[in-house]
């Protein structure tokens, strides 16, 4: 029965996913385009609702979800989660942060109709941005109060693939906490290049934020990457056992 | 004075250790931006892990954009063990 439920999932509850974020937009359009002040700030918002939309689709379609969020510190974050499946940029709404800024590779710029909301909401183009103004844009964002997501792995093809230190290096410069969120599952739901949506377990787990500072020397980033990655990996693989 | 096996042996331990890459993967001819990923901010890590590893001083004087191969860079670290032995 498996097949069944798969080709309901992708038909009916994909199909209804689908249906949501182009209908939402279209709701949405007029209102943000006539927004005046903090039109950032209401995009990032309407991304937020969004991804509420597609993670409550995503529990249709799964064989359980579970959300075990844990205590968030003050002020703003670097949110670093591992990356296997499409779906992971929606499962952040799912923890309740309405207002970030997302660092991703320069080809979601490019895709038709995302790259407005893309820039509409002052993600930003990892493979366009020289450091140092990476530095400045994420600085301003954070001014902003907005939290910054990164997928340190940066790809979707290895689910075990090396976390780069980029997001922890920012942790470093801007002294903010990392907190780190494991996503497992979703690459059993929609693998990466996959069509069919698959019912898997679904867990979305944040970890205790940890503070640059307790990493020193000119590597710490690069250790603060390999630790946060095998807190990250050990859970997930243990949700697949 | 350091051999050439060791070098390749220790940086490769230092990649391994460090950069999570498999033997496969360091091969003499791979290319550390387009075949092992490395971004800018992983040049200057691995400079610093090799600049440990090795004891040498690797970002002052030297023009580490010529290091195109793993090979360039044994053979980098390689001259610079001799400059230092002498």
């Amino acid at each position: 029965m498996e097949w069944l439920r798969t080709g309901f999932n992708t038909i009916v509850i994909g199909g209804a996913a689908v249906a949501w974020l182009f209908v939402s937009a279209v709701v949405a359009s007029p209102f943000l385009w006539l927004k005046t002040s903090h039109k950032d700030r209401a995009v990032r918002k309407f991304v937020y609702i969004q991804s509420r939309g597609i993670v409550f689709f995503m529990q249709l379609a799964s064989k359980g979800l579970r959300v075990e969020t844990g205590q968030r510190p003050a002020g703003s974050s670097i949110i670093v989660a591992n990356h296997a499946s499409a779906l992971d940029l929606y499962t952040i709404g799912a923890f309740g942060f309405d207002n970030v800024v997302y660092i991703t590779k320069g080809w979601v710029f490019k895709l038709p109709f995302f790259r407005y909301v893309m820039e509409g909401a002052g993600y930003i183009d990892a493979e366009k941005t020289p450091p140092s103004q990476m530095l400045e844009l994420c600085r301003k964002a954070v001014q902003n109060g907005c939290d910054i997501v990164l997928f340190p792995q940066g790809s979707r093809k290895d689910p075990h693939a090396r976390f780069k230190s980029g997001a922890f290096y920012l942790a470093e410069q801007l002294q903010l906490p990392v907190i780190p969120v494991a996503i497992a599952g979703t690459q059993h739901m929609l693998a990466a290049g996959q069509f069919w949506i698959k019912p898997a377990k679904i867990v979305l787990k944040t970890f205790s934020a940890i503070s640059p500072q307790s990493y020193s020397g000119e590597l710490g980033h690069l250790h603060m990457a390999q630790d946060v990655k095998k807190q990250i990996m050990d859970f997930v693989d243990q949700q697949s056992d | 004075m350091i051999t050439r096996e060791e070098i390749i042996k220790q940086t490769n331990d230092a990649l391994k250790n460090e950069f999570e890459f498999t033997d496969e993967q360091l091969v003499p001819t791979a290319q550390l931006k387009d075949d092992l990923c490395l971004d800018s901010l992983d040049a200057v890590d691995m400079v610093v892990v090799l600049e440990q590893k090795f004891g040498v001083t690797l970002r002052q004087g030297y023009d580490l954009r010529t290091i195109v191969t793993l090979n360039d860079l044994y053979d980098f670290i390689e001259k610079l063990a001799k400059t230092h032995h002498k």
